[in-house]
């Protein structure tokens, strides 16, 4: 860093000690070191700057000293993202929520709950889960992630299938815009007037905005759940098996698929005493007790008939959370049968599972690399984990690029470069695959209306950054209205 | 060769009183793309419309050069059962859908009233939405792609045509309710969901707004899962209420036979409907959504019925003859209709709709204008205050449509 560019950071460092007091200002090379990268470790940034705010005021004055200053600005929630969305750019402030954790309101008879962006996803559902009610949206990752951080990237989880994702879940947010405005999108009423800018700030990845409050929809828990675990030959059959549940009516509360390699790294890890099968199925489905019987029981009716091996279901609730807990420790499980592992989060129609797998297969084997497969199911929400060793030559670059290929073979069926991780800086380069010039373009304007300057988490999202050129002329009232004969209130 | 989209316009192509220059029917979405292109070389203004049903949500168009009319777009591009989607061009009606998805047991689970007439661009353009919406949300829900045709003629896509995707932002979810001002939704794809095997539908009559709110909270104990619920306004604070329960013919009479008995441990009166009374129900409902010249869409928390009663149905329904309300007690969203008893009471009217949004707004929610006569839309803005982001819904508009052709003066704000 030059003595000028150094002086600068001083001088900005020093205004945002006067917004949010100067223990919430980083600026030690040790300290910012943490901030480098999110869940994506492979590539790392450090930023010029961490902030730490603690009320919307402060975010908003954080972003109009930042933006003075001419410093990129990027938002950041408990940095467990899969997609580089929190990864700083050279000289950025980091803005980090997890100082603004409060719940704010509950109101269980109307169906929300007011919370700050760092507030973590699990302690949404604690808090009223005594109550019997609780707060859908499940990434794998909820006991560490962030209200915040599922906004931006929309996250999804196992039980999205029936539920919906973060955007359905959703009803308002107050958000700091790029200029260090506030806005109040949406709100505990449903059906605001006007356009529907919250579902397009939810998974906008940081790019249009700052969440600093949320407010979530809130919902009963079901009566009942019933579990089961069910194994097969291969995931032909398995892939056979989801598809004929899902055309028999059954909206499964969730389904997940684990072929023998991501079976072998679960059992590794849990100790659970799985057996040695091509592919595996993990169904809940949840309801009216009067429902889930029936609807489980023609389920692992279907899994028969579709050449599952055995049927387990867990004795009792304790028995249930070891199977998902086997389920949702695969991803790092993985790490005990391979000293490295990309993950990637394709998505593809569901009835084209089988045979994306067995594509994904030949393409691996071409690589001379292993892909361990556990994902949703019942959505063609695909987590190949590509497993490589960097410490052989040229081993990492190829895992790279099988993952590419990967994501090609789902946009060539029809599917998507990524069902709940987001695009972030990791697959901003497919999103051209996905998405024409002119696609790509419209969304380009969006953000523009958003962030003209392009200052919230650059470098994202978009393949190659595109200038938003002048700003439209300004807005010309309704000529009555100019004239004085109509009037808004 | 394809004869030329456009026609001369007649009498029934009139939008709130206005008479477009021409009308074009384009055949294909290209052809649809030729048209926008040229309104905006020739810097025209266009509407879109489909089947009219909901043409007086909004104000009077400023301009209206080009009317487009996506009568002819009524292919349904591929139905993926297996994959329980469908992409759809926008002029298909709701019930010509409902036919072909059907044959595979599958529905869209959108039921605003006249299916036969009301388009899919018609139902995402104005966020249309029925009873069902209590389990499966609206278009902005079941809308998983779009491919549009921007204002400058291109056409880009957003979304997919897979049900869990986040790549990239959510344009399907901004053309939702846009009300034709940012694009033409020219295919759209939706998420579907199997028909039910089974369907019951339970009424209680004459239910006092606090009685209405306590059953629900014991629904809502008692775990139950209805796909619609509604009320009726049958008087002075007083509604029926109609639940359905859909899907496997067990849990739909475990769940139907639950809710009586919970009406029975209150000492509610309650009736399980055979299939013809069902009907008639929900026929009941259409019907009151459209009843009268004079249509509001009201919005409030759930639990305010009784202040939405006294200060908007009330007043609404004393300044309005021929009238009806609805409510969806689990959204906290209502209709309520009725007509000008004489030229005279235009002014109660608009007396009874100022005071309803004062009500609604100070508890946090909007009353919307869907349908007045001209002599109620000139003392009545159609949607109310300023939302908070006005000056930033202003400018999405200016990126997408800069020389503000489609439908100018339409939407919130001016917009």
């Amino acid at each position: 860093m030059s003595t000028a560019a150094a002086g600068a950071v001083g001088r900005l460092a020093g205004r945002l000690a006067e917004i949010v007091g100067e223990r919430n200002v980083l600026a030690d090379p040790a300290e910012l070191s943490t901030y480098e990268c999110d869940g994506l470790t492979g590539y790392r940034v450090r930023p010029a700057l961490v902030v730490l705010p603690a009320t919307t005021e402060e975010v908003a004055a954080v972003v109009q000293a930042a933006r003075a200053a001419g410093a990129p600005i990027v938002p950041r929630g408990a940095g467990t993202g899969l997609s580089g969305g929190a990864l700083p750019v050279e000289g950025s402030v980091v803005v980090a929520l997890s100082r603004m954790k409060r719940i704010l309101e509950v109101d269980l008879e109307n169906g929300w709950m007011r919370v700050e962006p760092g507030v973590i996803n699990l302690d949404v559902s604690k808090a009223i889960g005594g109550r019997g009610f609780y707060y859908a949206p499940d990434p794998s990752s909820q006991s560490v992630c962030t209200i915040g951080g599922n906004v931006a990237e929309n996250s999804g989880g196992a039980h999205c299938l029936k539920y919906g994702f973060t955007v359905h879940h959703v009803r308002g947010a107050r958000v700091v815009l790029a200029d260090g405005s506030v806005v109040d999108l949406g709100g505990p009423v449903l059906d605001a007037p006007g356009y529907d800018l919250l579902g397009v700030v939810v998974g906008s990845e940081g790019l249009l905005g700052i969440v600093t409050e949320v407010v979530l929809r809130i919902l009963r828990r079901p009566e009942a759940t019933r579990t089961f675990f069910a194994t097969f030959p291969s995931t032909d059959e398995a892939g056979a098996a989801v598809s004929a549940i899902i055309a028999s009516g059954i909206v499964p509360a969730a389904i997940e698929m684990m072929d023998r390699l991501a079976i072998a790294a679960a059992k590794a890890a849990t100790g659970l005493d799985w057996p040695d099968v091509g592919a595996a199925l993990l169904m809940d489905a949840d309801g009216p007790a009067s429902e889930v019987e029936l609807t489980s029981e023609n389920a692992i009716e279907l899994a028969r008939k579709a050449g599952a091996i055995e049927i387990r279901r867990p004795r009792d609730e304790a028995e249930r959370q070891l199977m998902w807990k086997g389920r949702k420790s695969a991803f790092a499980a993985v790490g005990r049968i391979s000293p490295n592992y990309f993950v990637q989060d394709g998505v593809i129609p569901r009835s084209e599972i089988a045979r994306v797998l067995r594509e994904i297969d030949d393409l691996a084997a071409k690589a001379g690399l292993r892909v361990a497969n556990v994902f949703h199911a019942g959505d063609g929400n695909l987590h190949p984990l590509v497993l490589y060793d960097e410490a052989i030559p040229g081993q990492e670059k190829a895992a790279e690029e099988l993952g590419g290929d990967i994501l090609r073979l789902c946009v060539r069926y029809g599917g998507s470069i990524t069902g709940e991780h987001g695009v972030g800086s990791d697959k901003a380069p497919y999103m051209a695959v996905m998405f024409s010039p002119d696609d790509l373009e419209t969304m380009g304007l969006v953000r523009c209306a958003f962030d003209p300057e392009l200052a919230l988490n650059p470098g994202k999202v978009f393949p190659t950054p595109r200038l938003c050129g002048d700003r439209p002329g300004p807005f010309r009232p309704h000529p009555e209205e100019a004239a004085g004969k109509i009037w808004r209130e | 060769m394809s004869t030329s989209p456009y026609r001369a316009p007649g009498p029934d192509d009139a939008v709130l009183g206005k008479m477009p220059g021409a009308v074009a029917e384009p055949a294909s979405i290209e052809e649809a793309a030729a048209v926008v292109g040229e309104t905006s070389r020739d810097g025209k203004s266009l509407l879109f419309v489909g089947g009219g049903t909901d043409l007086e949500v909004g104000g009077v168009p400023e301009s209206l050069g080009v009317l487009l009319s996506t009568r002819r777009l009524d292919r349904v591009v591929e139905h993926a059962p297996s994959d329980q989607i469908a992409v759809v061009e926008a002029g298909v009606s709701l019930a010509s859908l409902a036919k072909v998805l059907a044959s595979h047991g599958q529905r869209l689970a959108l039921d605003p009233p006249l299916p036969e007439r009301a388009t899919v661009g018609g139902v995402i353009a104005a966020n249309a939405f029925g009873p069902r919406r209590a389990r499966y949300g609206t278009a902005r829900d079941l809308l998983i792609g779009v491919t549009l045709v921007r204002a400058d003629g291109r056409l880009a896509r957003g979304g997919g045509k897979v049900v869990k995707n986040v790549a990239g932002f959510d344009m399907p979810r901004l053309m939702a309710g846009s009300l034709g001002t940012l694009g033409l939704v020219a295919t759209a794809t939706f998420r579907l969901h199997p028909l039910p095997e089974a369907s019951a539908t339970l009424s209680a009559a004459g239910l006092a707004p606090g009685t209405l709110r306590a059953l629900l909270g014991r629904i809502r104990d008692a775990q139950l899962e209805p796909d619609s619920v509604v009320a009726f306004r049958a008087g002075e604070g007083r509604f029926d209420l109609a639940v359905r329960f859909e899907g496997f013919r067990p849990s739909v009479a475990a769940q139907r036979d639950r809710l009586a008995r919970l009406c029975a441990e209150s000492s509610l009166g309650v009736e399980a409907l055979d299939e013809a009374a069902a009907r008639a129900v929900w026929a009941r409902h259409d019907a009151a959504r459209r009843a009268g010249t004079v249509r509001v869409k009201v919005a409030a928390l759930p639990s305010a019925l009784e202040s939405v009663e006294r200060g908007a149905f009330a007043p609404l329904s004393d300044a309005l003859g021929d009238g009806a309300s609805v409510w969806y007690p689990t959204l906290g969203l209502g209709f309520a209709g009725g007509s000008l008893r004489d030229p005279a009471s235009v002014a109660a009217a608009v007396a009874a709709l100022g005071a309803a949004r004062r009500t609604l707004t100070e508890g946090g929610g909007s009353l919307v204008l869907l349908a007045a006569p001209e002599a109620v839309r000139a003392a009545v803005d159609p949607w109310g205050g300023t939302p908070s982001a006005l000056g930033l819904m202003r400018a999405v508009k200016l990126r997408l449509d800069p020389g503000r052709r489609l439908a100018p003066g339409r939407f919130v704000g001016g917009i």
